[in-house]
């Protein structure tokens, strides 16, 4: 990228993304895909990007396992050289009383899951100390939200 | 083809784990592509069919894998711990830059045996 080039996208106006799919593994590679465009408008290196894609990809795993019946909503924000990612999670309706039942062999392997992802969490927070400037969870309107802000330079 | 299932021996050409033979008595699992939660379960599911065949070491080859995520991670710090138990160890063979990043910086370098290739993992085996 020339110096030119890289100027235009540091100074052009604001841009917002937003992008929602299924609460499903299969569509998490979306939000990477996202981040690395939007990554390098904010004119991140090829190293700054590869963090940045994988800290979002960490984001969803904020949640706990992905049961693809709730949503996944993804907003990136690149203002100048620092871009921010929300991802909210949004239940399904009635999604517990449509699970209200598990026999013995889900159960344990329900138990392995959490046991799995609880791991991968604390893997998680680790990571994105190092990949980001900050992050964080909140919850908004009932609805539990993690974040992410990135600035160009940082890593 | 879905990247959902548990499939025994998984690949879908771009993403995938499959087995890769042995280097010496050890079984290879090889990872390709990008390793995150969707593949993470099929990760698990072969090398749990790995240690049910009795295997007490494995070598994991990482070298055509792109992207590691926490999932996928916490599944080799799993067989790390398993294999330790059984007087083993897991081997990686990693060559990219971001995969080993996130070995360093979660501060798991040290947990695995870790090889640039396959006949590094030998020669290490050799040298003992």
């Amino acid at each position: 990228m020339n110096a030119l080039r890289d100027e235009e996208l540091l100074t052009s106006e604001r841009e917002v993304i937003e992008i929602s799919f299924p609460g499903s593994v299969d569509f998490v590679v979306i939000a990477r895909f996202t981040a690395a465009t939007i990554g390098a408008r904010a004119g991140l290196d090829l190293n700054e990007i590869d963090d940045l894609r994988l800290a979002v990809d960490e984001l969803s795993i904020s949640f706990g396992p992905l049961d693809g019946e709730s949503s996944l909503r993804y907003e990136f924000v690149r203002d100048g050289d620092t871009v921010t990612v929300r991802c909210t999670r949004e239940p399904a309706p009635g999604r517990l009383s449509d699970r209200g039942h598990r026999d013995d062999a889900e159960t344990v392997q329900s138990q392995r899951d959490l046991v799995h992802w609880q791991q991968a969490r604390q893997l998680s927070v680790v990571l994105l100390d190092e990949l980001v400037t900050s992050h964080g969870g909140e919850i908004t309107d009932g609805r539990s939200v993690a974040w992410l802000m990135k600035r160009r330079g940082t890593r | 083809m879905p990247r959902g299932g548990h499939s025994p021996d998984h690949s879908d050409g771009a993403h995938g784990v499959q087995h890769g033979g042995r280097i010496d008595d050890l079984p290879v699992l090889e990872a390709t592509g990008e390793l995150d939660l969707a593949v993470a379960p099929w990760l698990r599911d072969q090398i749990d069919a790995l240690f049910a065949d009795g295997a007490r070491s494995l070598v994991v080859d990482l070298s055509g894998a792109t992207f590691l995520d926490s999932t996928a991670l916490g599944v080799l710090v799993g067989a790390v711990n398993t294999s330790k138990e059984r007087g083993g160890r897991i081997h990686l063979v990693v060559t990219e830059p971001q995969i080993l990043r996130v070995l360093s910086i979660t501060g798991l370098s040290g947990a695995f045996s870790l090889h640039e290739g396959r006949a590094e993992v030998l020669g290490a085996r050799t040298e003992r």
